[in-house]
């Protein structure tokens, strides 16, 4: 049984487990785009942020 | 058993009847068939003038009617043409000898995956906007941000008491001596208008905090004054021990302890 069938057949075809594993990924996918889109920001305004300058003021 | 009946001016009739429609041509020459099974005669051979007459349409419909079998006959439209759907379906099941099942997991779990993917993307959806307006009516950070005062301790010396400004009222700290906290420990709790024990009152013994507003009606007290040594409201006559407890006076209740809590040796935050 290949990969697909596996997960067609264990997971997929049943409603109840359908959305376990809907919301189990929500989970994982929220942490993954938030931490991605905190770095693209960061990355975009290099230079601006608190954490780029605080040595200048803080000793 | 076959009968064959004229019915020219009938024809339209028939058309729409469960009757078996033949392609009105008249059978001169008929091929031998099994005949249960043959409902419509075949085409003549058109060798003669007279059989070539005959295969010509223009005699009207004939009606065959059998006693038995499949009796729905249509004529032979060679010209329909059937819509192509093959853009449409899965490669997987465009060969019509290949069995479904086999192609069913692959074709299932891509679309199931596809809506799980969906319901992903709508679950952190709905979950961020809910969050978004759920902490919409907690206190802004700028009001949390005045919610706490941090005190050093080091400042203040003994027997002093000072008073700082805290969400908008006075906040007394007061470094008590060792006499004014073994003389606060030792005053029976039932002798008291309002009973607290000195240890309800206070996290650490040398420091006590109390909001400096007398809960008479609502004056601020004077530090180290009245007859207890605490603090005295000079507006009615209330004093206060060096708990902040009510001792004498028309003030019903101590004076207020708020939440506060000490972060290292010599800091204090209230809040």
């Amino acid at each position: 049984m290949s990969m697909w069938a596996t997960l067609n057949r264990s997971v997929f075809k049943k409603t109840s487990t359908f959305f376990l594993a809907a919301t189990l990924g929500t989970f994982f996918f929220e942490r993954t785009f938030e931490v991605a889109s905190v770095a693209i920001f960061e990355s975009l305004n290099k230079g601006k942020l608190w954490n780029d300058i605080k040595h200048k003021y803080e000793h | 058993m076959t009968s064959v009946a004229r019915a020219g001016h009938l024809a339209p009739y028939f058309k729409a009847s469960s009757s078996v429609v033949s392609n009105g041509l008249k059978p001169t020459v008929v091929a031998y068939t099994a005949p249960e099974k043959v409902l419509v005669h075949p085409l003549p051979k058109t060798t003669t003038v007279q059989s070539l007459h005959g295969a010509l349409p223009i005699q009207g419909l004939k009606a065959v009617a059998g006693g038995r079998g499949p009796s729905h006959v249509r004529f032979a439209h060679t010209d329909i043409s059937y819509p192509d759907f093959t853009a449409y379906r899965r490669k997987e099941t465009q060969d019509p000898t290949a069995k479904s099942s086999e192609s069913v997991d692959a074709r299932q779990s891509f679309t199931y995956l596809i809506a799980g993917a969906g319901g992903v993307a709508g679950a952190y959806a709905a979950k961020s906007v809910v969050t978004h307006f759920v902490s919409s009516m907690a206190a802004a950070a700028d009001v949390l941000a005045l919610a706490k005062i941090e005190i050093k301790l080091s400042e203040i010396p003994e027997g002093k008491s000072v008073t700082f400004k805290w969400r908008g009222k006075p906040l007394f700290i007061r470094h008590r001596t060792d006499n004014e906290i073994s003389t606060e420990q030792s005053v029976p709790v039932e002798s008291l208008r309002d009973p607290q024990h000195d240890n309800q009152r206070v996290q650490n013994p040398k420091w006590l905090v109390v909001i400096g507003v007398c809960t008479h009606l609502g004056c601020v007290p004077v530090a180290n004054a009245g007859d207890f040594g605490g603090y005295y409201c000079p507006c009615h006559g209330s004093h206060y021990d060096a708990s902040g407890r009510i001792r004498k006076g028309p003030a019903p209740l101590n004076l207020e302890v708020p939440q506060h809590s000490f972060v290292d040796e010599g800091t204090l935050v209230v809040g």
